[in-house]
C-alpha cells in the first residue's frame, strides 16, 4: 500500500513512518498542509493518514481539496479531539475514518487495512494466513474451507490479529478495539484473555494450528511458528 | 402633609376662636363702660348679631371674666346649637354689681371652618398626587438607565458569544456604575474564554505527546530482543499512559459538557440505546454469569445529543458490570419518565453522596480513573434530568428520571 502521512509532530511521524514501513508500505511523510497538498496532488495513494491541526491550516482543507478535484484514496483522520467531537465535524467532509490520539499501532494498522479494504472491493475482501481465511464483506472467518462459528467479538479479534500478524497486540488495544476507548473496564484483561483462549480453542477444534502466541508481559502475538 | 394639613386646620380653628373672642370682649367692653356710665341696662342696638343677656344686682360682686364654648338648645331647631359666650361681672360706682353674658353663634363660623378644611384637604390631596407623579416621573428617568442596566446585567451568560453592552447614560453615577461593569464582564468574558482555549489546547497539547509515547513504546515492544526487565518497564510506561489517555479524555468531556459544546440535540430511542449497549458487554456478561432482563416500552424517546446518550447508558451499563457478583443480575426498566437500573453487587465501600463526584473509586482498581459516574451526572445535570442511587440487601438502583414533566405526570398518576 502507498500511504502519506500528515503529521506535524516530528517525533510522532517518525515513529508511524517506522512502524508502517516495518509492515511492509511505501510511506510519504508531510508537515505542513502545503506540502501534504502538493502531494496529493502529484501522487496517488492507497490512504492518508492525516492529522488535522496542523501549523498551516486545517487539515480538513486536503479533502476538500481532493473531493473538489475528484482525487482518490482513503482519509483517515488522526485526532487529538475524542471520537465524539469528529461525529460532530470531521467526517461529515467526507473522511473515511478516524482516529484518536493517541492510539495503537495495532489500531491504526487495522484501521487502514479496512479502509482499503473498503475502497477496493474488487478482490481484496478476503485476507488468508495459511488455511485460515476472513471474508471480510460477509464477516465470516473459514478454517480449510471450513466455516468457524465465532461470535462478533471473537471474529473481530481474529481479524485484529490477522490485520497485525508478526506483531505483538498488547491487551489494551485489544480491550480499546473490541470495546471502545470511551469504556473502562476494570476486569477487562480478563475478558481479553477468556476471549483470546475461546478463540484459540475454535480454530484448534477446526484443525488449524495455534497461531496465537502469549507474550510475558505484552500481550499476544498472531505468527507462524 | 397631614400634620400640616392639622395644623393649619387648628390654625384657622385658632384665628376665628380668636376674632370671636375679640369681638365678644369689644361688645363686653363696650357695654361695660355704658352700665358703669349710665348705672343701667343700655340699649343694644348694635349688637352685632350677639346674644346679650345683662343683669344688675343690689349687691357688690367680684371683678369676673371668662370666655368659653358653650351649647344651647335651641327650640326652633329643636337641638342643642354651639354658642362661644363671654360671661363677666363687675360693679359700678353705686356699689351695685351686673352680670354680662354675651352669646356668638359658631355654627356659622364651624361651617367656614369646616368649608375651608375641605377645600384645604382637596387642594392637599391635589399637590400630593401632582408631587408623587412628579416624583415617580423624575424617578423613572432617573433610574431608567439603572434598571437597563440591572436587566442586562442579570440576562447576561458567560458561555454566550455576546459580551455585556450597557449604553451611556448622561448621569455621572450610573455612567461609571457601567463602565466598572463593562469592564468587570468583559475581563470575565476573557477569562472564560481563555480558559476554555487553554482547556482545548491542553488537551489537544496533552494528546500528541501521549500519541508519541504510546508510539515509541509500541515500536519498542516489538524489539525481539527484550530482556525481562526491559519488558516490565515497559509495561509500566504502556500502563501509565493509558491511565494518562483516559484521565485526560475524560475531563475534557467533563469540561466540554460543562462549555454546552454538544448542544446538538436529536431524538434518541433509549431502548434501542440500552438493547446496543447490553450487547456490547454481551460476553463480559456471559462470561461473569450475569442475567439481564430489560423491560422497555418502544416509544421512551429523549430529546439529547446522540454522543452523549451513548456515553451516558454506556457508563452506567459498565458500572453496573463492573461492580457485578458472578452469577448476578442487571435489570434496567424504561418508562416515559425514568429508567431505572437495578444491580446485584457488592456493598457500596464509598459515601452514597459522593458517588457522582470526580475521582470517587468503588474499589481500589489501579484502572479506574473514577471519572464515570461524574460524567453521568454532567449530562444528566445539563439536561436538567435527575439522578438517584439507593441501595438495599446489596441491591443497587440507579433511578434516571429523564422527564422534565415527571412530576405533574407523577401527580396525576396518583390522582387517578
Amino acid at each position: 500500500m502507498k500511504l502519506l502521512i500528515v503529521e506535524d509532530d516530528g517525533a510522532l511521524r517518525r515513529s508511524i513512518n517506522d512502524y508502517l514501513k516495518m509492515e511492509g508500505h511505501i510511506c510519504e511523510t508531510a508537515q505542513t498542509l502545503r506540502q501534504a497538498i502538493y502531494k496529493v496532488a502529484d501522487n496517488k495513494y492507497d490512504c492518508i493518514i492525516l492529522d488535522i491541526g496542523l501549523p498551516d491550516g486545517n487539515g480538513i482543507d486536503i479533502i476538500r481539496e481532493m473531493k473538489s478535484n475528484k482525487l482518490t484514496g482513503g482519509i483517515l483522520i488522526l485526532s487529538a479531539r475524542s471520537s465524539l467531537d469528529d461525529k460532530l465535524t470531521g467526517l461529515n467532509t467526507g473522511a473515511d475514518d478516524y482516529l484518536t490520539k493517541p492510539f495503537h499501532f495495532a489500531e491504526l494498522s487495522a484501521r487502514i487495512n479496512s479502509i482499503y479494504r473498503r475502497n477496493n472491493l474488487s478482490g481484496m475482501n478476503e485476507i488468508k494466513f495459511n488455511e485460515i481465511r476472513i471474508n471480510t464483506t460477509d464477516n465470516l472467518a473459514y478454517v480449510n474451507d471450513n466455516l468457524l462459528n465465532l461470535t462478533k467479538k471473537e471474529y473481530d479479534l481474529l481479524l485484529f490479529f490477522m490485520t497485525n500478524k508478526d506483531r505483538i497486540i498488547t491487551k489494551e488495544s485489544i480491550v480499546e478495539h473490541l470495546w471502545g476507548d470511551e469504556v473502562t473496564l476494570t476486569d477487562s484483561f480478563d475478558f481479553v484473555y477468556t476471549h483470546v483462549k475461546n478463540l484459540r480453542k475454535k480454530i484448534l477444534a477446526s484443525g488449524s494450528g495455534n497461531y496465537i502466541k502469549c507474550i510475558y508481559g505484552f500481550g499476544y502475538k498472531f505468527k507462524d511458528d | 402633609m397631614i400634620a400640616s394639613g392639622v395644623l393649619l386646620y387648628f390654625t384657622i380653628k385658632r384665628v376665628i376662636y380668636r376674632q370671636i373672642d375679640n369681638s365678644l370682649i369689644t361688645e363686653k367692653t363696650i357695654i361695660q363702660d355704658q352700665i358703669e356710665q349710665s348705672d343701667s341696662i343700655p340699649d343694644f342696638e348694635a349688637t352685632f348679631g350677639h346674644q346679650i343677656e345683662v343683669k344688675l344686682l343690689d349687691h357688690t360682686v367680684h371683678n369676673f371674666q371668662s370666655i368659653k364654648d358653650t351649647d344651647i338648645y335651641d327650640f326652633r331647631l329643636n337641638s342643642f346649637l354651639p354658642y362661644r359666650c363671654i360671661f363677666c361681672s363687675g360693679n359700678t360706682g353705686q356699689s351695685k354689681g351686673y352680670l354680662i353674658t354675651i352669646f356668638q353663634i359658631l355654627s356659622e363660623k364651624e361651617e367656614l371652618l369646616k368649608d375651608v378644611s375641605l377645600y384645604m384637604f382637596f387642594l392637599f390631596l391635589l399637590l400630593l398626587l401632582i408631587s408623587i407623579l412628579i416624583n415617580y416621573l423624575i424617578a423613572w428617568r432617573l433610574w431608567r438607565p439603572f434598571y437597563y442596566s440591572v436587566n442586562k446585567a442579570s440576562n447576561f451568560n458567560i458561555q454566550s458569544d455576546e459580551p455585556l453592552d450597557l449604553p451611556h447614560t448622561d448621569i455621572n453615577e450610573f455612567s461609571r456604575l457601567n463602565t466598572v461593569f463593562s469592564r468587570m464582564t468583559r475581563k470575565m468574558r476573557n477569562d472564560y474564554l481563555n480558559l476554555k482555549e487553554f482547556n482545548e489546547n491542553a488537551a489537544h497539547e496533552i494528546q500528541t505527546p501521549l500519541a508519541v509515547i504510546r508510539s515509541k513504546t509500541d515500536l519498542l515492544m516489538q524489539n525481539k530482543n527484550l530482556k525481562k526487565e526491559s519488558i516490565d518497564l515497559i509495561k509500566s510506561i504502556n500502563d501509565a499512559t493509558t491511565k494518562l489517555f483516559r484521565l485526560n479524555q475524560g475531563l475534557l468531556l467533563i469540561s466540554k459538557i460543562e462549555n454546552q459544546y454538544f448542544d446538538e440535540k436529536g431524538r434518541v430511542s433509549l431502548k434501542q440505546i440500552i438493547e446496543n449497549c447490553l450487547d456490547n458487554y454481551k460476553e463480559i456478561m456471559q462470561l461473569k454469569n450475569i442475567s439481564t432482563k430489560m423491560e422497555a416500552s418502544d416509544d421512551a424517546i429523549i430529546e439529547i445529543n446522540e454522543g452523549l446518550a451513548d456515553i451516558l447508558i454506556s457508563n452506567l451499563i459498565s458500572n453496573a458490570v463492573r461492580y457485578n457478583i458472578d452469577g448476578g443480575f442487571i435489570k434496567c426498566h424504561v418508562d416515559d419518565i425514568c429508567i431505572i437500573f437495578t444491580n446485584s453487587g457488592l456493598p457500596l465501600l464509598t459515601d452514597p453522596e459522593k458517588l457522582f463526584m470526580r475521582f470517587q473509586k468503588g474499589n481500589d482498581n489501579p484502572q479506574s480513573v473514577g471519572l464515570g459516574l461524574s460524567i453521568v451526572k454532567k449530562i444528566v445535570d445539563t439536561y436538567g434530568m435527575k439522578i438517584t442511587y439507593s441501595s438495599h440487601d446489596n441491591i443497587h438502583e440507579i433511578k434516571l428520571i429523564y422527564s422534565q414533566n415527571a412530576n405533574s405526570k407523577g401527580h396525576s398518576m396518583t390522582i387517578s
